[in-house]
């Protein structure tokens, strides 16, 4: 079946099986940051914004992406604030699950620009990172809530 | 900013194992034995369609025996020593067609006996798992292999130093304690991935691993070709911690590929990664002696280490347990005995620490209770008794570069501990790195800049990154202008292997040798080369356990809900000798992440059995820790010395952590041996606590009363 959705800004139509995973569907894409990893959206290496919220992209059946605005780190331009933010605070090792945190960074601060700690350690609530880079990923989600609010 | 100059980790672009593709590959599933311990009598493939290709036992009749440290495994199990060993193999055209073909593969078994406590199978008449005996793996061993016959012992480790009966006769308080650690998954965020293919007779594998060249070495071995007839090409790995080491899914896949006459891709799912390689389970019992003033006479450690189904490396592990188990201390009268012994379990190998960590709570635990009973501060204990610069550790080494005590009392002022010490716990570590090493590096210049070949391995740590740096340092250019490769053996320089936190030490020091001989030569190419020597004596423990040490610290405070056993974290502490720090933001990383992941071993972190079946094998029942389980403070430090050399960081405050929790209970007179720190343990300490001070009551209130 055919499943027409906004993908990173441009109309497409995902070619995929009425009971294809969206993470799957947006691999075969390309989309390599989407990450099968726990399979039971536990790890949120898999997340996608849709229409803003991030999901687990293992959990979401892709057909119920229909008409929807879809959102990869793919999707997000160099001079992203919350992306770079991540990169000034060395926010990461390995990698595999950064886009996931960013995605979910990008849904918190849109909701709340100015998170603290508590509202921060709840939002990533659905982000795991085995290398353990916690520490300096609140950092970077205060550094980009900080660029955020600077008036331009 | 444009999206060029940005982290690929950061927009995703980067790739790891599990994007590799070849052209015209086949997916591979894997069946796997249902039982602990079975004879596979036949393998039935008939119901298997067309377009796929099932590997079965009769395909690998002409492979051998294989193994890092014994040679032990097979291509394809004809007995299943684990649930989930793999004793059939399929590749289709879709990983969905593979695991499709998996599922009508039946495979008929003879069920044997199985144990799965590594004490209970040293006992007599325990069923024997590899009845042919252990065969040391040779020359790619490190180690000597000291398998006792006839038993499930594939290595004994033993130290002796001094005359520990002698020891003991000095002393004038004694304690005994045994410990338990349970089994632990190394849970990297990418499973394990890997592409084998053949052409003219030649092998290549692209896979996330930190072991090349001990795979190259395992796989020659495995299909009895020479080692230049195989090429392993390291991808950047999602995470590893010890995951991806030696030989996992690679040895199968290549008997695969060779009989698909294609290349054949295999991605574990997350289910499989935890039958795939664990960290060991161990029993470990510490006695140890002191005179009144708390000065140390005599230790004794006996450990049982849990290697599962086969030995993978847990001869060295048990070995670096055993030795690190001692501890930073002068003790002149020490006896060491540390069994590596099969299970039916899933192989158990190296895991971010390499059985310091278990040793280490056993022995560090010990010292509280000791400290309490000469009634006497555990950090003035540690600090009567710790190794300086000079003395002489019981494997006989003279000790350099000591920081033991800096580390230490970092840990005890971080959180106030002479001011207060209730609710609060301390741990000291030594750790050694794999000793003897060996490690190359070549240095080329290109257009702008230069390129380092290196078999070094990025799984995250950064060690690209601390290259980049030390490099831009001695060749006077931008870190920028210096491309790293990938690890290829058909192109890198042998390196013993990217573990036991030693690349950027054994790496930057043969970077410095090769940037001599670029200077000294054309300006063009450069080749440097470093070689430790060393290793120890398996029948006595003497020799060079290390080249350098791995010295660490941690502190914890803590508090209790007495009501519910709930036992919460206020503040963690972890302190690092790095002697000189290349890469600070790396080095920071790796330093919180350790911390971090000795706090979930402390805590909750556990692979639980049923009679050999893993009962919580996903991310939602074996719990990661996550950024809400951060502790109120989670600090730390690393510590250097000015004019020292690099030591290695990427383990060192990892095996501290759950002793200082539970010394920290300790504290509280909670006293729980086993980990991890559940609440219903600590729920159980209270009652013991509670039970055994109201009838220390009622036998003083007894003794009172015949005293009046």
């Amino acid at each position: 079946m055919r499943v027409a959705v906004q993908l990173n800004g441009t109309a497409v139509e995902l070619e995929c099986a009425p009971d294809e995973m969206l993470v799957d569907v947006l691999r075969r894409q390309g989309l390599s940051s989407v990450r099968q990893t726990c399979g039971i959206g536990v790890c949120g290496a898999c997340t996608v914004l849709v229409d803003g919220e991030p999901v687990s992209g293992c959990l979401t059946l892709a057909p119920l992406a229909e008409g929807r605005e879809l959102t990869t780190a793919e999707g997000l331009p160099g001079s992203d604030p919350v992306a770079r933010a991540f990169v000034e605070a060395h926010a990461y090792q390995c990698g595999w699950c950064t886009p996931g945190f960013v995605l979910t960074a990008k849904a918190l601060l849109a909701e709340n620009p100015d998170p603290d700690e508590a509202e921060i350690r709840e939002a990533f609530g659905g982000n795991l990172c085995r290398c353990g880079s916690y520490v300096k990923i609140i950092d970077a989600v205060r550094r980009a809530a900080a660029e955020l609010a600077e008036p331009r | 900013m444009s999206a060029v100059g940005i982290d690929p980790r950061v927009t995703g672009a980067q790739r790891y194992s599990i994007d590799a593709e070849r052209p015209g590959m086949l997916h591979a599933a894997f069946v796997r034995s249902p039982h602990p311990h079975a004879r596979v009598l036949s393998v039935d493939a008939s119901a298997v369609g067309s377009g796929c290709v099932v590997l079965t036992p009769d395909d690998v009749a002409d492979t051998h025996p294989y193994g890092c440290q014994v040679h032990d495994e097979r291509v394809l199990s004809d007995v299943a020593r684990h649930a989930g060993d793999i004793v059939a193999a399929v590749a289709a055209p879709t990983p969905a067609a593979a695991r499709e073909a998996a599922r009508r593969i039946e495979a008929a078994y003879e069920e044997l006996p199985a144990v799965f406590d590594p004490v209970a199978a040293v006992a007599p008449g325990a069923p024997l798992l590899h009845a042919e005996g252990a065969r040391s793996a040779g020359e790619a061993v490190s180690i000597g292999v000291r398998p006792l016959p006839a038993t499930n012992v594939c290595h004994r480790f033993r130290l002796v130093h001094g005359d520990v009966a002698a020891g003991f006769a000095q002393a004038d308080v004694v304690v005994q304690q045994a410990f338990r650690t349970p089994s632990a998954a190394h849970a990297p965020m990418e499973p394990h991935a890997a592409i084998a293919e053949w052409e003219d007779g030649r092998l290549t594998i692209w896979t996330g691993t930190q072991t090349p060249f001990n795979l190259r070495a395992d796989l020659a071995a495995a299909f009895a070709i020479s080692e230049d007839r195989i090429r392993v090409i390291s991808e950047i790995m999602g995470g590893s911690f010890g995951a991806k080491t030696f030989v996992r899914q690679e040895a199968v896949l290549a008997a695969l590929a060779r009989k698909a006459r294609a290349p054949v891709k295999a991605v574990l799912d997350r289910t499989e990664e935890f039958v795939t390689l664990n960290r060991h389970p161990s029993v470990i019992r510490v006695r140890v002696g002191a005179r009144r003033d708390g000065t140390l006479v005599a230790k004794e450690l006996d450990c049982w280490v849990d290697t599962g189904a086969y030995a993978d490396c847990g001869p060295g592990v048990a070995t670096k347990l055993g030795y690190a188990g001692v501890g930073p201390y002068r003790i002149p009268h020490v006896r060491v005995d540390a069994l590596a012994i099969y299970t039916n379990l899933p192989p158990n190998g190296a895991y971010r620490g390499y059985g310091a960590m278990q040793s280490v709570w056993a022995s560090e635990r010990t010292m509280d209770v000791l400290a309490d009973r000469l009634d006497m501060s555990p950090l003035e204990l540690r600090r009567r008794n710790l190794l300086r610069d000079g003395d002489v550790f019981a494997t006989g080494e003279v000790m350099h570069d000591v920081q033991f005590e800096r580390c230490l009392q970092a840990a005890a002022d971080a959180v106030d501990y002479e001011r207060d010490p209730r609710g609060k716990g301390l741990c000291v570590l030594l750790k050694g790195m794999q000793t003897p090493s060996r490690a190359a590096i070549s240095v080329e210049r290109r257009g702008v800049g230069y390129a380092i070949r290196t078999a070094a391995c990025e799984m995250g740590q950064g060690v690209h990154r601390s290259l980049r740096l030390m490099g831009a340092q001695m060749l006077g250019c931008e870190p920028g202008q210096i491309e790293v490769e990938q690890p290829d053996t058909d192109t890198s320089p042998y390196d013993t292997r990217t573990t036991s936190s030693r690349t950027t030490h054994m790496m930057g020091r043969a970077l410095e040798a090769a940037v001599r001989d670029l200077r000294a030569g054309d300006g063009e190419r450069g080749y440097g080369e470093i070689h430790d020597e060393g290793g120890l004596d398996p029948d006595t423990g003497q020799g060079v356990a290390s080249t350098h040490w791995h010295q660490g610290a941690a502190a914890a405070q803590v508090s209790v809900d007495e009501e519910t056993g709930q036992l919460t974290i206020e503040h963690l502490h972890g302190v690092a000798y790095a002697g000189r720090v290349v890469n600070p933001e790396g080095a920071a990383l790796q330093n919180e992440g350790s911390l971090l992941m000795g706090l979930g071993t402390a805590l909750f972190e556990a692979i639980d059995f049923a009679e050999g079946q893993v009962t919580n094998a996903n991310l939602s029942d074996y719990n990661l820790p996550a950024m809400g389980d951060l502790p109120g403070r989670f600090t730390h430090e690393i510590i250097e010395r000015e004019g020292a050399e690099v030591h290695g960081l990427g383990e060192t405050v990892l095996p501290p952590v759950p002793a200082a929790i539970g010394n920290a209970l300790y504290s509280l007179g909670l006293d729980v041996p086993e980990l991890p720190l559940s609440a219903e343990r600590v729920l159980a300490a209270v009652d013991a606590r509670n039970a055994s001070g109201a009838a220390g009551d009622a036998a003083r209130d007894a003794e009172a009363e015949t005293a009046s």
